[in-house]
């Protein structure tokens, strides 16, 4: 039953394609299952892998983690022997979560805060797609309550409410040049805010196979008012002013996914986790000035995303009382289609690989540790908008830890 | 024992993320193909030499689109390339223009006279020594034959010995250097030196060189140039029209700027090449220094103003008029044919930079710089109208590496268009 089972999800169609601005570092648990476990009533992340599955939960809990996250990518231009590199920049996602709920009842409360977008990349204010970006530094912080009941003692569904603060600054270069040559520069610099939600349902099967359908939504993020600084010679700055400001909107996609937990034994689990991310709603990037001139128009730069999706295999060891191992694997597809690739976000297929150790002392302590490697397929590009013509690689690291507290 | 596991997998993953760093792998840089670059020379005029902003200096030589070439040819076994560089003492060599001011898009244009390389009025510091970049400005085809040119034009004067000025032409001076690999990039003033005199010939200069002598005297260079089974690259000659110095300062614009002050002013007038005066139209084109003369709209003794009456017309040699235009096209059309056609015999490549151009006067996009041919925001040509900025050198350069592994099979790398600047604006 379980082989078959599995055979059919393998052999589903790659119906979506799934990455773009996405950080699928939500819980130390699940990193270490390549992000599976939607299906799985493990910790206090169900809040955001399936909000369903938290009323599950056999104990009250808070924990909180971190993974700090290396972006490797390098470019080279078509025709070049040259490879250039992105800066070595931390970013650093992180998750908090909390569960609470009287002992034997049918629902739990929940608060999640964790960072499911971001970019962060540095290429140097030099390097030959500089007139595109020279760095990005991308923040959504989703703060989610969520409230989670058993409608049997097999089905729980939940849902919370999103908010989502957004950060953005993006930094190019301008094709003008100083009288010492150098070239001028924009900074835009914004926050923003937007609203979604997050809802699950949990069903566990009489052979403990479990599964979880879950919806995060689309959660549009306007920045207003933000401020657009053009470096520029002096000579230009009627056409350039002081003290502009921009509006942009950040349309973050919602995310379905299909997830399966298959008890291999008593000890062991397996967590599936298929996922299709709406990044269609992202068609383009347009920042509008409060002030434009001749020179200063507003711009709209297509991005034409299609959906994206990606496919997770977990496993769960509980090797004593006190120690659990993890491992998974992953393939995930990419949004962003021929020609509109960009070194904000260099993005292709990409396989996803991870471990990871849990280790509690007490019944009330436990500790997560994760290591998550995304290797991200080479990708060789000419850029419709900019002309930017060359080949990207990009290799992802994030190690992490967490700390949870139960009772 | 659990911590000790959980230190060496932190330590581990540490370690692990410093050695691994993405790889690509290419092609570029790898092979010369059929191509011995060994010995580069570049033959040519002030586009070769590194000619910008109205003359030759220390910053335009140095990336000249030959020297630009040669440094990425060090990868696929190129040699040294030498450069008759002025030195740092005298780095604004002949003096060049610089913007110093743009006021609601009217630039102020300033020459630069400190740090000249003049060793009297009219000549230039000698040059000794070996020379790879053999590009002069002002050469032209049928003068590379002309023994009292290297007399007259002051940048082959200064790479000549004494003896040799005014007997020895520049066909003599190119010979003899041992190269395995040439480009030759000529002819362009062959054509342009009677355009930009707004089609009036006063002297050598000036003249639009005859097609069949131009067949003759190319040929005669591209014979020797590869009398020892030599490889190399041709350049076509770019459209006259594709450049800002005809292209900045329109009939509409002059139109427009009559009308600002004189509401009633109907038409520009210009006399022809023919000595008949009639209104112009956009086929008419005007010199870009016209815009700084100070003429236009100037009240002769009867109080007629110049341009805008068929009293007072804008004089021939500011007008390269419509015949002129469609006569400088068919030469070049004609030099170029002529270029391909012998390229293509001895099996060379041909940098076309005629086609080029003409996207470029419409414009194209590199590595997000847009790059077209409108006078200082084109970013492609510089303060003259005429030549490149380093920037346009770089591009050109492309045209030709390009063109040299498509013929040889060779990878010389590319240029990185983004590391050189277009027009200086002032700060």
């Amino acid at each position: 039953m379980k082989k078959i089972l599995l055979s059919v999800l393998l052999s589903v169609p790659f119906w979506v394609m799934g990455q773009g601005f996405q950080v699928n570092l939500q819980g130390q648990k699940q990193i270490g299952m390549a992000g599976a476990g939607s299906a799985l009533a493990l910790d206090e992340a169900s809040v955001f892998f399936n909000p369903g599955a938290v009323t599950f939960l056999e104990k009250n809990s808070v924990s909180a983690g971190v993974n700090p996250l290396l972006f490797k990518s390098a470019f080279q231009q078509a025709g070049s022997n040259i490879t250039e590199n992105v800066k070595n920049k931390i970013a650093p996602p992180f998750e908090f979560y909390a569960v609470w709920g009287p002992k034997s009842n049918k629902w739990k409360l929940g608060l999640g805060v964790y960072t499911p977008f971001g970019g962060l990349v540095d290429w140097g204010d030099n390097w030959s797609g500089k007139y595109s970006l020279t760095s990005l530094n991308l923040k959504a912080i989703y703060i989610q309550p969520t409230l989670s009941i058993k409608i049997t003692d097999r089905i729980g569904i939940g849902a919370g409410f999103v908010y989502n603060h957004g950060d953005v600054n993006l930094q190019r270069a301008i094709p003008v040049n100083f009288p010492d040559g150098h070239s001028g520069k924009v900074t835009l610099d914004g926050t923003g805010k937007g609203y979604g939600w997050n809802a699950g349902i949990y069903i566990n099967t009489l052979s403990n196979i479990t599964f979880a359908i879950t919806h995060k939504s689309k959660v549009i993020t306007k920045l207003d008012g933000g401020s657009a600084e053009f470096d520029v010679p002096n000579s230009l700055r009627t056409s350039f002013p002081l003290g502009n400001t921009f509006n942009a909107e950040l349309p973050l996609p919602a995310t379905t996914t299909l997830g399966i937990g298959i008890p291999l034994s008593k000890s062991t689990k397996l967590a599936f986790d298929a996922s299709w991310v709406q990044w269609h709603i992202y068609q383009d990037l347009s920042f509008d000035y409060a002030t434009n001139t001749s020179a200063l128009a507003d711009t709209k730069s297509a991005r034409n995303y299609r959906d994206g999706s990606s496919f997770k295999l977990g496993i769960n060891h509980q090797a004593t009382d006190k120690l659990a191992l993890r491992a998974g694997v992953g393939y995930a597809f990419s949004p962003v289609q021929d020609g509109y690739v960009t070194p904000e976000a260099p993005d292709a297929d990409r396989y996803i690989l991870s471990a990871g150790i849990g280790y509690a002392p007490t019944s009330h302590f436990e500790v997560n540790a994760s290591f998550f490697f995304e290797d991200v397929k080479s990708r060789t590009q000419k850029n419709i908008e900019t002309g930017l013509n060359g080949t990207f690689k990009t290799l992802v690291y994030a190690p992490g830890i967490s700390l949870t507290y139960k009772w | 024992m659990k911590k000790y596991i959980l230190n060496s997998l932190l330590v581990a993953a540490v370690l692990f993320v410093a050695s691994c760093k993405p790889e690509i792998e290419s092609p570029a840089g790898t092979t010369a193909g059929t191509a011995n670059f060994g010995k580069y020379i570049a033959v040519g005029n002030s586009l070769t030499s590194g000619f910008a902003d109205g003359g030759l200096y220390l910053e335009g030589q140095k990336v000249a689109y030959p020297n630009l070439i040669a440094e990425k040819m060090a990868t696929v076994g190129g040699g040294s390339f030498t450069s008759p560089f002025f030195t740092d003492a005298q780095a604004n060599g002949s003096g060049y223009l610089s913007l110093t001011a743009l006021v609601n898009g009217v630039p102020t244009l300033t020459p630069v006279t400190t740090n000249l390389a003049y060793r009297d009025a009219t000549h230039l510091a000698k040059y000794t020594g070996e020379v790879q970049n053999l590009g002069i400005p002002g050469m032209r085809v049928d003068l590379a034959f002309a023994g009292p040119f290297s007399a007259a034009n002051p940048y082959l004067e200064r790479l000549l010995p004494d003896a040799q000025v005014g007997v020895t032409t520049y066909f003599q001076f190119i010979q003899g250097r041992n190269h395995t690999f040439f480009s030759l990039w000529l002819g362009n003033n062959d054509a342009l030196g009677y355009a930009t005199n707004g089609g009036v010939t006063t002297d050598a200069t000036n003249v639009l060189t005859d097609k069949s002598t131009f067949a003759l005297l190319y040929s005669n260079l591209v014979n020797s140039l590869t009398a020892g089974g030599q490889k190399g690259i041709v350049g076509t000659i770019p459209d006259v029209t594709a450049i800002p110095y005809f292209n900045t300062v329109t009939v509409a614009a002059l139109l427009n700027a009559a009308k600002a002050i004189n509401p009633a002013a109907a038409a520009i007038y210009i006399q022809t090449g023919t000595g008949a005066v009639r209104a112009a139209t956009s086929e008419d084109l005007i010199r870009l220094p016209f815009q700084s003369a100070g003429l236009f709209g100037v009240p002769n003794a009867s109080s007629i103003p110049y341009g805008l009456h068929p009293l007072n017309p804008i004089a021939n040699n500011w007008v390269l008029d419509k015949d002129e235009v469609a006569k400088v096209k068919d030469y070049v059309l004609s030099y170029n044919n002529t270029i391909k056609s012998l390229a293509d015999s001895k099996g060379l490549a041909i940098a076309d930079t005629y086609t080029y151009l003409n996207q470029v006067k419409t414009g194209i996009v590199i590595n997000g710089i847009g790059i077209n041919s409108a006078f200082i925001t084109g970013g492609a040509f510089s303060l003259d109208g005429v030549h490149l900025t380093p920037r346009g050198n770089a591009v050109i350069a492309n045209v030709f590496i390009n063109s040299i592994n498509a013929k040889y099979g060779s990878t010389i790398p590319i240029v990185d268009v983004t590391q050189y600047r277009g027009v200086k604006f002032p700060n």
